[in-house]
């Protein structure tokens, strides 16, 4: 039941933008709650990126004086990576492309992690 | 002055974390995580990036120490946190089903990185679970062509961590001082 929930989180995610190419809940030290990811993407390895990149960041924004982190964003020539907490034992990581719109990306995902920290 | 940097690595619970807490001249930077897996079982949290400090000797020499998290599927950060490494410290809970097997593993997965630089190994919860005993790792270690100081240490004492550092750092560069 709670992992239907989660699943359809993802396939409405997916779905709302046709910039988000993939997206997957992941738990804090880097296991696979429920993913929507292309064939052939390793989870073990998304979810443990996913884990040490929101750890670091966690670390950093504390450190350097920026508060309390609320999103990683890596850009690469290709496309977006985006990360972020889905409460605090959960972080939602989005595969966007490189021309995506990130202000409804932020939006969308930030909603989309909202209502999955409430499933949690 | 001169800057070092080893590595410390190991299975989850092996106390690398605890390790580097131990010696590191400041609060050290850690990135530890509530437990979902099978590590539950043996501690509450995990590191899922790395950990770091740093140690000063004789007030010129800063060893830069980092940690790895000890579950495989985080081996990208193995690789990334070896890169200009001059050592590993690969630390063992003697109380794990197999921990010679896990030194196997370790060795094998560190294997170019070690070929490169120096490791030690350090024994850890010898208090709880006496056997394997030292021998037992120097003997696998001499099947294996490593060569490798072997301690039973304590993570928690600095005196104990302190000293397996120093033996890697005196493999590495027997003319430093401490």
């Amino acid at each position: 039941m709670r992992d239907e929930m989660l699943s359809s989180i993802l396939s409405e995610l997916n779905g709302t933008s046709a910039d988000i190419e993939a997206s997957a809940i992941i738990s804090i030290d880097g296991l696979m709650i429920a993913a929507m990811l292309p064939q052939g993407m390793d989870e073990d390895r998304v979810g443990a990126m996913s884990a040490a990149m929101l750890s670091l960041g966690d670390r950093t924004s504390d450190e350097l004086g920026s508060g309390e982190l609320e999103q990683v964003l890596i850009k690469g020539d290709t496309g977006f990576v985006l990360m972020i907490h889905a409460g605090k034992d959960a972080v939602v990581t989005v595969l966007a492309k490189p021309k995506a719109k990130l202000g409804l990306i932020f939006l969308d995902v930030k909603r989309a992690a909202e209502n999955i920290e409430q499933i949690l | 002055m001169s800057n070092f940097k080893i590595v410390f690595s190991g299975p989850v619970g092996a106390g690398k974390t605890t390790a580097i807490a131990s010696i590191s001249d400041f609060a050290p930077v850690s990135t530890n995580e509530n437990a979902s897996d099978m590590t539950r079982e043996r501690k509450p949290q995990t590191t899922v990036a790395l950990d770091y400090g740093v140690m000063k000797l004789d007030g010129r020499e800063k060893i830069h120490l980092y940690g790895t998290p000890g579950q495989e599927r985080f081996n990208f950060m193995w690789d990334i946190l070896t890169s200009g490494g001059l050592g590993l410290v690969l630390l063992l809970d003697n109380t794990r089903k197999d921990p010679l097997k896990d030194m196997t593993f370790f060795i094998d997965s560190f294997r170019d990185y070690i070929s490169q630089t120096a490791l030690a190994v350090g024994i850890t919860q010898t208090d709880i679970a006496s056997v394997p005993r030292l021998d037992i790792y120097n003997k696998k270690l001499r099947e294996m062509k490593i060569s490798a100081a072997v301690f039973e240490v304590d993570a928690r004492k600095q005196a104990d961590v302190s000293l397996l550092v120093q033996s890697l750092l005196f493999t590495i560069d027997p003319g430093l001082e401490y």
